[in-house]
């Protein structure tokens, strides 16, 4: 099985990515984590490195609620960006939210693959990288 | 007696000739009285003159005319005669008596005139003046009727019109119509109505006139003008009723209206702000609850204690902002329990230097040039704890996200709107907020759009929380890296 070269945390929640972080590296799965505390940092990285497709994740844990530029803003400017990207990159919202509203936006959004409701099980985190 | 013949002749051919006896009895008609009556000469020769009476003559009438000819009097007069076929007809009648040596009438020659027409005519006249003063009659019992000349001087009043404006007659006739003029209604409605009837057109419409003591009437109305031979109005003819209950009622039901309108405004905003605390709970509390559910777990499955010891040492920052969003949210709970608060005159000037007070050392460190102009409110009626955690927030912003690249200029002003609401601003030159990015989010709870370090997205959020509570609005205009000004509307001032 080949590990996954980079994740991306897009995430402003300290603690959360401390521990993703190291559940993430306990699997062995992936080469290297990046974090982005907004959307803004993450879309300008994205926009850089467009070309460079090696740079760029495979997958994005995305969280909603950030500062600057949240989640959702966050999509909107991936999506328009999607098709001059040549590289797949799968994306999860991660997000602490219960609320019904996210959940079925987040469904209608063909960038998202999944919302995951954190808080996220190791298990479960190894379960998305291998069905990548 | 050639000459008699003659103008007997001349008599029977343009007049209607008949002679009878003293008592009456037909001996001679001529032929105009047989086409008249149409009777045969044969029919009507010695029968009494009353065959041709139409019985529409009082007896009076009758007896006055026999005692005049009776007397050796020519009678003169209208009569209504029946022909035999019973039609009737009138005519004019001249009765002269041919006396005797002993001065008494021995006959009578009746010289008549066929007057129908003309009857005919003044009798339609009649009906047709009585049929106007019918209505005129029924008009000014049901109307409220006024009559002007052309230039709206009254020259007539009915009844109800001395009613409903309580004026005399007297008091009227000569005035100019604006007497009741209630100044309601504004200078074009008029303007067109007057144009409208100098026209010649019929104006139809609802207006609010002014009684002598000063109390208010609507009516609807009718101005009807009249023309002379050249086309051109000579008077108005203005027909009223009584309205004013029926606008009462209007009025109510617009009143209603505009407060189930609020209302419902008012139900919405709560509505908005449930679901706003449904968010705050399900995010901003969960987030924190998961983080330490997580830390909690990782905790329990570590082996390593050092591991275990680094995070455990997280958890304790996780507990304290949890405390932290919670006391926030009970304090915005708290506001919007708070709707009945008790309001108070707050002079914005004295509010401003207390708030001010607190923000010296920054303002004198920043050299920030703060500009106040409160000539057009200089007070609001509102609760005086949220004035100043407004006021205390919206200047706490505008120096915090000041511009690296110039000194602070905070602009404070008030406005007074046509509703008497009053605005006010807070405008500054600072980082300014990307508002197409971040419309929906600026007024929400744990919202930050700047990197810095003091930002915690509560401010706004209690500051829009407390000017909703009293009914009132907040929004931000702003330009990135030119400034940004925030308004609150305060409800209409009506102490």
């Amino acid at each position: 099985m080949n590990p996954i070269k980079t994740l991306t945390l897009i995430d402003d929640d300290n603690i959360f990515v401390f521990l993703t972080k190291k559940v993430v590296e306990q699997t062995n799965l992936v080469d290297l984590i990046k974090v982005f505390g907004n959307g803004l940092d993450a879309i300008n990285f994205i926009k850089e490195n467009k070309d460079n497709v090696d740079a760029l994740p495979e997958i994005i844990l995305l969280d909603l609620s950030m500062p600057i530029m949240n989640g959702w803003q966050f999509l909107e400017e991936f999506t328009k960006l999607n098709p001059l990207i040549g590289k797949k990159i799968t994306i999860y919202i991660c997000s602490s939210s219960i609320s019904h509203d996210d959940i079925t936006r987040a469904k209608s959004i063909n960038e998202v693959s999944d919302y995951i409701i954190k808080p996220i099980t190791k298990d479960k985190l190894i379960d998305l990288i291998k069905t990548l | 007696m050639e000459k008699i013949t003659d103008y007997k002749y001349a008599l029977d051919e343009s007049s209607i000739v008949a002679i009878t006896d003293q008592k009456g009895i037909i001996n001679y008609v001529n032929d105009n009285f047989c086409n008249i009556s149409k009777y045969t000469a044969e029919e009507l020769i010695g029968q009494d003159h009353r065959i041709i009476n139409s019985g529409y003559h009082s007896k009076a009438f009758i007896k006055e005319l026999w005692t005049t000819i009776a007397n050796g009097k020519v009678w003169k007069g209208e009569l209504k005669n029946k022909a035999k076929d019973g039609t009737v007809y009138w005519v004019d009648t001249t009765i002269v008596p041919f006396l005797n040596e002993n001065n008494k009438p021995y006959q009578y020659v009746a010289i008549r005139s066929d007057i129908t027409d003309r009857k005919k005519g003044e009798e339609e006249l009649k009906k047709i003046l009585k049929e106007i003063s019918d209505y005129k009659y029924a008009l000014d019992e049901s109307a409220i009727v006024a009559i002007t000349d052309q230039k709206g001087i009254i020259t007539h009043v009915n009844d109800n019109f001395c009613k409903i404006s309580k004026y005399s007659t007297k008091e009227l006739i000569g005035q100019d119509h604006r007497i009741i003029n209630s100044g309601y209604h504004s200078k074009e409605f008029i303007k067109e109505l007057w144009t409208t009837i100098a026209k010649g057109r019929v104006w139809k419409g609802e207006l609010k006139n002014r009684a002598k003591d000063g109390s208010t009437y609507w009516v609807d109305t009718t101005i009807v003008p009249f023309l002379n031979h050249a086309g051109k109005p000579y008077q108005y003819v203005a027909i009223r009723s009584d309205i004013t209950e029926r606008k009462k009622g209007e009025e109510q039901i617009k009143k209603s209206n505009e407060k189930a309108i609020e209302h419902a405004h008012i139900l919405e905003l709560k509505n908005t702000q449930l679901v706003d605390f449904c968010n705050i709970v399900s995010h901003n509390l969960r987030a924190p609850l998961v983080n330490i559910s997580m830390l909690v777990d990782y905790v329990e499955q570590s082996q390593d204690e050092d591991e275990r010891n680094e995070v455990l040492g997280k958890i304790k920052p996780v507990v304290n902002h949890l405390m932290d969003v919670f006391n926030e949210l009970v304090e915005s709970i708290q506001v919007k329990q708070d709707t009945e608060m008790k309001s108070d005159h707050i002079i914005l000037k004295d509010c401003l230097e207390k708030v001010l007070i607190g923000f010296e050392t920054q303002i004198q460190e920043y050299d920030a040039d703060i500009q106040i102009d409160l000539n057009q409110a200089s007070t609001i009626y509102f609760p005086q704890k949220y004035m100043e955690s407004i006021l205390t927030n919206l200047i706490s912003n505008a120096l915090k996200y000041k511009s690296p690249d110039r000194k602070p200029i905070i602009k404070i002003a008030t406005k007074k709107e046509a509703n008497n609401a009053v605005i006010l601003s807070v405008a500054d030159n600072g980082l300014g907020i990307d508002l197409v990015l971040h419309k929906d989010q600026i007024f929400k709870i744990r919202k930050t759009f700047h990197r810095h370090p003091d930002a915690k997205g509560f401010g706004l959020f209690m500051t829009k929380t407390q000017v909703e509570a009293m009914n009132g609005k907040i929004w931000a205009e702003s330009q990135p890296e030119q400034g940004s000004t925030f308004f609150v509307e305060f409800k209409p001032q009506n102490t």
